[in-house]
Parts: structure tokens; sequence; C-alpha cells
């Protein structure tokens, strides 16, 4: 019981520690060589003016993101893969991410061509992250629905997967259609971006990210039943339908809102919540769900600093930086000797 | 507390599924009860609706008919939060569990009476290592899951039903799956939760041999209905035997078990006296034959010096074995 509770505490203060360590070093390095005391002079607004621009008006909103993308889609991903009993679930199951590649796809090819505007002069506002917000919460709606209805859960992860194919086949089939302007602005879309979020963007994004994980945290009680089984948490006073409704709605608060803003962010909701499993060895979700939270911040802050190593205003999408880094992860899951099923 | 102590009764329950507009119905008719500190077990053959029948009686499914009153008050009438401290059910629903001590797993049988994040009291706390010593996992305590026995984690879930402090406690084939001490340490072990704790547990179970020998009530589930009493009762009326009997099973009621009923009934006259001789006949009977006195053919089991020997003869054959296995074996060719 004391070394468990030692190690839970230890390795919650480590990282925390990682995190803060991670978040100071995306502010210091980038695509553009500052040194230490023009970054710290910049952050209090003492620095040089071009400097100020790209410490508070560029890496700062970015590592913030970071921070909030990372916690939120980690933190999605633990609840689908507790909510499905399936170690290989993840925010995009339920089709929450291609149904906001799909509110950005009809907004690119219908809405730009009507008006005339340059493709990517959407980038800039809010247009995109409103279609993509809208496109998520369709499909939120249409899951809750089918869940409300459907006994078996089994029966809303296959109709989340068959929606996400039909949706995928739409927008393929959108992009056929258009111009390619509007397919550029599209594929970079989906290469994910932390950049380009103005503070008030920054601001809607965290709302929606504190709202999905306060929500989330509520529901650590029924979640740490439902590792023993439906019929458990049923016996015991769980009221599954609610909860399901209740948990797949914080999921795709958090996977929906993120993916409006950065784009579909691969591997981090699927990987992370292992790689908290096995840094706590515990599967209590009191101890999971902040630990998840803080190991997916320090991962997505350490792929953006990866993804500005080249220098010379060159940066590598960070969905390449996630799934390099996630893809061994999940691999070393499956075949390492604890196996994925084990620590799940 | 329920009239002569009835913690579970059951009046002209009809049970089965609603689907939308269609209903199938598995059993109608059933008029049970159980009490207090007895042990209940529920057997029938494989698809009879024990399931169900546990299902309905837990509020997991509702009645299509009838009702269930659970320490006297009636199923759909007890508040949703009071449920749980009156009934806990251990289902056959395979879980993966991993990375997870018993102690935990104990834990969270004290889920409807823990705070909305699941603190555990000073009470709560007790109430867990009760059920631990009472199950005799005190020292498996601190153990994953995954690194103990299945009898051991089959023990962990009932410690768990335990910990939920409930009178009545339900489980669906709690033997399954386990090696026969295991299956007869489990039983035992709700008798004595029956017996100590003043507990009732009503077990489904394909396994007679225990439910005959331990339970105090059994009900017998059948095409026709559940019949419930004593297991000499059942006996007694014959309707052990109705229910399980089949071309290939016999029911002897002064085993009180079941035997496969041969088809090949050669007659064979055995010599000799016995353990050896006893377990020839077991032998033989296993192999078809009977034995019979008045047989051309004769077995002879002779003890030399601490070593046995079988001697055939008849049917112009006089052959001498070392072993049954040798002895079974060859005697098919003699018989021809």
């Amino acid at each position: 019981m004391n070394s468990s509770r030692t190690r839970i505490a230890a390795a919650m203060t480590g990282l925390v520690l990682l995190m803060i360590l991670l978040f100071m070093a995306d502010l210091f390095l980038g695509s553009t060589r500052m040194n230490f005391s023009d970054v710290l002079r910049s952050l209090f607004g003492h620095g040089d003016p071009g400097d100020e621009i790209i410490v508070m008006q560029f890496r700062l909103p970015k590592a913030i993101t970071a921070v909030l993308a990372g916690a939120a889609m980690s933190v999605s991903g633990l609840l689908m893969q507790t909510l499905f009993r399936n170690p290989l679930a993840g925010p995009d199951v339920l089709g929450v991410s291609s149904g906001a590649g799909l509110g950005v796809a009809l907004t690119l090819l219908t809405l730009t061509p009507l008006f005339t505007l340059p493709a990517n002069s959407l980038f800039a506002g809010w247009g995109l992250i409103l279609a993509a917000w809208a496109g998520a919460g369709a499909v939120m709606i249409v899951i809750m629905t089918v869940s409300a209805r459907m006994r078996d859960i089994m029966t809303v992860l296959i109709v989340g997967l068959l929606l996400a194919s039909a949706i995928s086949a739409v927008v393929s089939l959108l992009q056929y259609f258009s111009n390619e302007a509007m397919l550029r602005t599209y594929v970079i879309w989906t290469m994910g971006n932390l950049g380009n979020i103005s503070y008030p963007q920054i601001r809607a994004l965290a709302l929606a990210t504190a709202a999905g994980l306060v929500i989330a945290f509520m529901m650590v009680k029924p979640l740490n039943a439902m590792l023993m089984g439906e019929t458990f948490s049923r016996t015991v006073g769980v009221r599954m339908q609610r909860t399901r409704i209740v948990l797949l709605a914080s999921a795709s608060i958090l996977a929906g809102s993120v993916t409006a803003f950065c784009g579909p962010l691969a591997f981090i909701g699927i990987a992370v919540p292992h790689i908290a499993r096995l840094v706590f060895g515990t599967t209590d979700h009191r101890t999971l769900m902040p630990g998840v939270a803080l190991c997916g911040a320090a991962t997505l802050l350490a792929s953006d600093i990866i993804s500005g190593l080249p220098g010379g205003g060159h940066i590598i999408p960070v969905n390449t930086v996630t799934s390099l880094i996630g893809i061994p992860v999940v691999l070393w899951i499956i075949l390492g000797k604890t196996g994925l099923g084990r620590r799940f | 507390m329920g009239t002569n102590g009835i913690i579970a009764e059951t009046r002209s329950l009809s049970i089965g599924y609603r689907n939308r507009n269609r209903i199938s119905e598995v059993m109608n008719g059933l008029s049970l009860s159980a009490r207090r500190g007895e042990l209940v077990a529920l057997i029938g053959r494989n698809g009879t609706g024990k399931s169900t029948l546990l299902r309905t009686l837990v509020g997991l499914q509702p009645p299509l008919g009838g009702s269930v009153a659970l320490d006297g008050n009636l199923l759909g009438e007890i508040d949703l939060s009071q449920l749980p401290r009156l009934v806990s059910f251990a289902s056959t629903e395979p879980v993966a569990l991993h990375n997870i001590r018993v102690r935990d797993v104990v834990s969270l049988g004290r889920f409807p009476y823990t705070n909305w994040i699941g603190t555990l009291t000073e009470e709560d706390k007790e109430a867990v290592s009760v059920a631990l010593e009472a199950t005799g996992l005190s020292l498996l305590a601190e153990r994953s899951i995954d690194g103990i026995s299945d009898g051991e984690r089959q023990r962990a879930l009932i410690a768990r039903s335990l910990a939920q402090d409930t009178g009545l406690l339900v489980m669906d084939e709690p033997t399954a799956f386990l090696d026969l001490p295991s299956r007869y340490g489990i039983v035992s072990l709700l008798r004595k939760l029956t017996r100590e704790k003043g507990k009732c547990v009503i077990y489904s179970t394909h396994d007679l041999d225990t439910a005959i020998n331990e339970a105090d009530r059994i009900w017998l589930m059948t095409g026709d209905g559940v019949s419930e009493g004593a297991p000499e009762d059942l006996m007694l009326k014959g309707l052990l035997a109705r229910a399980f009997e089949s071309p290939l099973l016999t029911f002897s009621i002064t085993d009180g078990a079941f035997s496969f009923v041969r088809s090949r009934q050669t007659g064979i006259a055995l010599e000799g006296k016995g353990k050896a001789a006893k377990l020839t006949a077991r032998a033989l009977a296993r192999c078809g034959y009977i034995t019979d006195p008045q047989a051309p053919l004769n077995v002879r089991v002779n003890e030399i010096a601490g070593a046995f020997e079988w001697t055939v003869s008849g049917n112009g054959a006089h052959e001498r074995y070392t072993s049954l296995y040798d002895l079974v074996t060859h005697l098919p060719q003699i018989v021809k």
C-alpha cells in the first residue's frame, strides 16, 4: 500500500517537473535562435520587439495549446478505453475526428468558391474551427442517440467505426471535386497544427478542455467499477445508460474541440493512457486521470519541440512526430513482455 | 427483515426477454423462496434459463410477470440506490483484470457505501479486511489479481460480494472452470458464509456432486419449471433422475451420482477378493461388461507377493495379464 502510494506521488511529482521543463524548453527552442535571457525578457515584456512577437504571439500560445490538447486528447482516449474495455480504443474510434474533418472539408470545398475567398484565408479566423466543431458535434449527437437506444456498448463502437469510414468516403468525394489550393489547405489541416491559434481561441479551447476534464473527473468512481465489467457496475448501482452518455459527451467535447483547433492529432489518445498505466502501475482512475493528463501534456510538448528542430523556419508537421513517437510505443506495448492486455 | 427469515421470494414469476415488441418467455409460474442462513443451489441443464432467473432475481432484467420480493420488499419498489445494499451479484461475465490488487478488487464491493470519488472510510476498510479474512485471502491481499490461481480469483470475487455487505449473495456458476478440489473449496466456503455470517447464498452450478452434498435447498430447473426442496426430497421424488437422465446417463439414488449407460453387455464371471477385485469390476463395467457368475468367460484376480495378475479362461483361451489396462484392451478379441 505505502510503496504504491510513494510510487504514485513520486511519478506525479516527476511528471509535473518534466512538464514544466518541457514547457520552458518549448519556449526557448524554435526555428528562430534566441538565447535564454532574450526569451525571459520577452516573457516579462522587456525584450526586443521582434523577439517579443515571436515569444508572446507564437511560442507561448503554441506551448499552452500543446498542454491543453495533449491533456484533452489523452484523457479522451482513457475514457474510450475504459468505456469500450478495449486497449486499442482512442478518441477517433467514434468518428468525432472524422466529423470535424467533414466540417472542414465541406467549408473549404463548398463555401470558398461561393465567396471566392482564397482557401487559406480561413485559417486566420474562426471559420474552420467552427466548421470542425459543428462536424464533431453532429457526430457526437449521432453517437449519443445510438448509445441511448442500444444496450450493447459494442454496437456503439461498431456504429462509430462505420460512421468514421462513411465520413471519410464523403470527404474523399469532396476532395475529388476540389481544386488544388483547397486540397492543399485540407491536407495541411489533417497534418495537425498547434500554432496559428490566437489568445481568444486559446481561451475557448481552455474552457472546452476544462469542461471535459471536470466531467471526466466526476466519473472516476463509475469508471473504476466498469473495470469489473458492466454487469457488476449495474449491480452496485451504476446507472449504465446515463454514465455512458456522460462519458461519451466528455470524450467528444475533449477530442472534438482539440480537433477543431489543432486538426486530427494522431496517436496521442491511444498511446498516452498506456504510458501512464506503465508509469503509475495502477488502473485506478483517481490516479490515472491526472496522470494521463500530465503524460499527455508532456508528450505533446515534446512532440512540438521535436517538430521545430529542423530550424530555419521549417517545421515537421506535429502528426508526423506524434505518430513517430506513438507507433513505437504501441509496438513496444504489443510486443513487450508485459503484453498489451496485461497492462490494461 | 422478511418473515420466517425468508430473504428472497418469487411468486408466479415469469422470466425472459422483452425486445421492443417481441417477448420471448423462458419460463413462467416460478414460486420459489430462500431463507437467511441457507445455501441454495440452482441446477439444471444448459439453456434452461438459470442465468435468466438469477439476473431477474437481482434486478438486472425486469420480470415478464409475477413478482420478486427481497427482504419483504417488492423488487420494483426498492429504490435503485438501496438495491445494492440488499443483494450482490457475481456473474460469469469474463473480465480481463490486470494490474489491480486483490484488496482493490474487494474494495470495489464497497461501491454502494463510498462517496462520489470512492474514498474508503475506516468502516469500509474494516469490511474489506473482514471479507478478505472470511475468504482466506488476507495473505494475498496485496498481490496482483493476475498473479493468483483461478480458485483464489474466484474467492476474491466472493470476497467482493461479501464486502458489499448484503444479506443475499447471488452467484452465477462460481465453480465454473475450477478443478475438483477448488470446486469443493468454493462450495464449502459458500456454506461457511451461510452458517457463520447468516448470509443467504444462491448459486447456479453444473456440479451436481457438490450441490447434492452441500446445499440446504435445491432449485431444480427443467423444461417444465423449477422444483425446490432438500436434495434428498428431489431424489426421493425421482426429480433429479428425471431432469438429468438421458440415453447416456443413469442416476443412482444410493450413490447420489450419475454414471454412463453402456451398450455392450457381455457377461464375465469374476473371481477375486478385496480392492483389486472391486477395481477389476469397475474396469469391466467401464468397458461395457457385466459380472455374471454363470458366464462362460472367467476372469480371476491373483495377488502374488504384492503384485497383481489377471488370468482369463474360457472361449478356448487362457491368457495372463499384469495390468487392468492390458486385460481390458485384450478382452474384446477373446470375447469374439
